[in-house]
């Protein structure tokens, strides 16, 4: 009953952006009770280390596991599920057991509080003791307006979620997280359940908040061009039992345009992400490509 | 007519006035011409203006109102049993919604009453409580908790996970997740356990008032009943029907307006 140790992090709500960060995944290994008896290995013996902050993409097939290995980054465990089953994800060196405050998560699923305004959706987390005692009220609220600046939606800060769209409700879930200044961004999704179009919007906006203020990201998809659009690195992911099938980084400056694309660097790189997760991966799970 | 069986297409307003309209004045007619042309006689049936008058008279007679005076009484035992019901009952069917392991300890003793004769409890609280207030009140407040502490349960377990586990993730401890994310969450069909608890109090007043009340509802019922009074009878049954239909409207309203965002969600 008692899991509630967050460990101890220095009071300085100011840490300088650029605040060195790492998160370390060192041998992770998931194992779910398969039915009827035995076990099913979800995730294999992952190794990934992420260092400083940047955009990493974590693409890999529907039912990868990939959302799992995200939610163990984030020590949220819902289901019962004891994370990992063995090695271990360290922050700064520092294991983390169950949740901790270091990384905030964005989920597909957006859970803005239908009775609560925009604006008192994005200041949701300073409800809580842990971060009233860490930031004065007069800088929330500062960060709350500038959050609403940020994300565009200053005018619509006394509507309800109910008023917004599927985006408008996405950037309200992206400014809550954001609102804390965390040095590591998890993203489950986060743009998945929107139209192509919104999707788009969404990512440049998360490129210009990125700029602004520059975090470890780790961003799960399924769609192969949202990968290329966005990350500094891709790690893809094979499916049952999730394992790094490649890792790579992008150097093309962002935002990528469509002649980026197009590019034959972008071409190439997108061929050889299908054509890995085929031979390791043949038939299993979907990829998702948009151009 | 192609409307006529199809359930998702409502008549307008003024229809459905019409239409309930309609039922209402057939049910009276009914009635009155039973009681009018002798069919059924008045000591198994009174008529319908005997009600109203046996109505007017209880309303006001030699200058006090025996009715106000009733409902008065009857509404402030349920005031009473209702202030128990949500002291007591909304904390421990949150508590039980929000751990599984009170649930457990629990619900044996709570979830058999909601089938059980709480009708035959009264003996028992008569033997301990006494015949007075305590025992009414106690009644009324046993009667409406069965039902209500398994609804808040129920509400609290049909929020969605996501919000608890959100508010877990932005570093909210246990205590906060089920404060600040669920219980507001689970707060409308919250309401509607109480306006449930509610309704099954109107049900119980009767049956609270049985023994030894001076003045009440149930009493005035019960009373005229010991003299035949048919008329009395079907004017304090219709009286009650009428106050639970209203307090039942006004929670239905007072509700929307607390949660208008349940309605759009």
């Amino acid at each position: 009953m008692s899991e509630t140790t967050h460990p101890s992090v220095p009071a300085t709500t100011s840490a300088p952006s650029e605040h060195a960060v790492s998160l370390t995944l060192n041998q992770v290994v998931q194992d779910y009770p398969a039915p009827g008896g035995g076990v099913t290995r979800v995730i294999g013996g992952v190794d990934l280390n992420f260092e400083r902050p940047g955009i990493n993409m974590l693409l890999g097939p529907s039912g990868s596991g990939k959302s799992t290995l995200l939610n163990m980054m984030g020590g949220v465990r819902p289901l019962n599920v004891k994370t990992p089953t063995s090695g271990t994800i360290s922050i700064d060196g520092q294991p983390c057991h169950g949740p901790h405050d270091d990384a905030v998560m964005v989920f597909q699923r957006y859970a803005n509080r239908p009775d609560l305004s925009v604006y008192d959706n994005i200041a949701f987390p300073f409800r809580f003791k842990l971060w009233r005692e860490r930031v004065p009220e007069k800088e929330w609220r500062a960060r709350v307006e500038h959050m609403l600046d940020a994300v565009g939606l200053a005018d619509k800060k006394a509507l309800h979620p109910a008023q917004l769209s599927g985006g408008q409700n996405q950037r309200v879930a992206l400014a809550r997280a954001l609102v804390l200044q965390p040095r590591i961004l998890l993203m489950d999704e986060p743009f998945g359940a929107l139209d192509a179009q919104t999707r788009e919007e969404m990512q440049h906006l998360l490129i210009k908040l990125y700029r602004e203020r520059p975090c470890l990201i780790v961003f799960v998809t399924h769609d192969v061009t949202e990968a290329l659009m966005l990350g500094d690195r891709v790690v893809v992911l094979s499916t049952q039992p999730a394992n790094v099938a490649d890792d790579f980084t992008i150097h093309a400056p962002r935002p990528r345009s469509l002649d980026w694309q197009r590019s034959p660097e972008a071409v190439e790189l997108s061929e050889r992400i299908l054509e890995k997760l085929h031979r390791v991966s043949p038939g299993k799970g979907s990829l998702r490509v948009t151009v | 007519m192609s409307e006529f069986w199809n359930p998702y297409v409502q008549p307008s307003p003024r229809m459905r006035r019409q239409l309930a309209l309609l039922s209402v004045g057939a049910v009276l007619l009914l009635w009155s011409a039973l009681s009018g042309f002798g069919v059924v006689g008045p000591n198994r049936l009174p008529a319908p203006w005997d009600v109203l008058s046996a109505f007017g008279y209880l309303f006001w007679h030699n200058g006090e109102s025996m009715l106000a005076e009733a409902t008065l009484w009857s509404v402030g035992r349920m005031l009473a049993a209702g202030v128990l019901v949500v002291l007591i009952g909304i904390p421990i069917g949150v508590a039980m919604g929000a751990s599984p392991r009170i649930n457990a300890a629990l619900s044996p003793l709570v979830d058999p009453f909601r089938s059980a004769p709480v009708v035959a409890l009264l003996p028992i609280l008569v033997m301990w409580l006494g015949i007075d207030e305590a025992m009414k009140i106690a009644f009324l407040f046993i009667g409406a908790v069965v039902y209500l502490i398994p609804m808040v349960r129920d509400a609290i377990q049909a929020v969605p996970q996501s919000h608890w586990i959100g508010a877990r993730d932005l570093g909210a401890t246990p205590w906060e997740c089920i404060r600040q994310a669920v219980l507001p969450m689970a707060m409308p069909r919250i309401a509607d356990a109480l306006i449930v608890a509610v309704s099954v109090m109107w049900t119980y007043i009767t049956v609270a008032e049985y023994v030894n009340a001076r003045v009440g509802l149930g009493q005035l019922i019960q009373n005229a009943r010991r003299f035949s009074a048919w008329d009395q009878v079907f004017a304090g049954i219709i009286v009650i029907i009428v106050l639970a239909l209203v307090t039942y409207q006004l929670m239905r309203y007072f509700k929307a307006r607390l949660f208008p965002w349940e309605t759009h969600q």
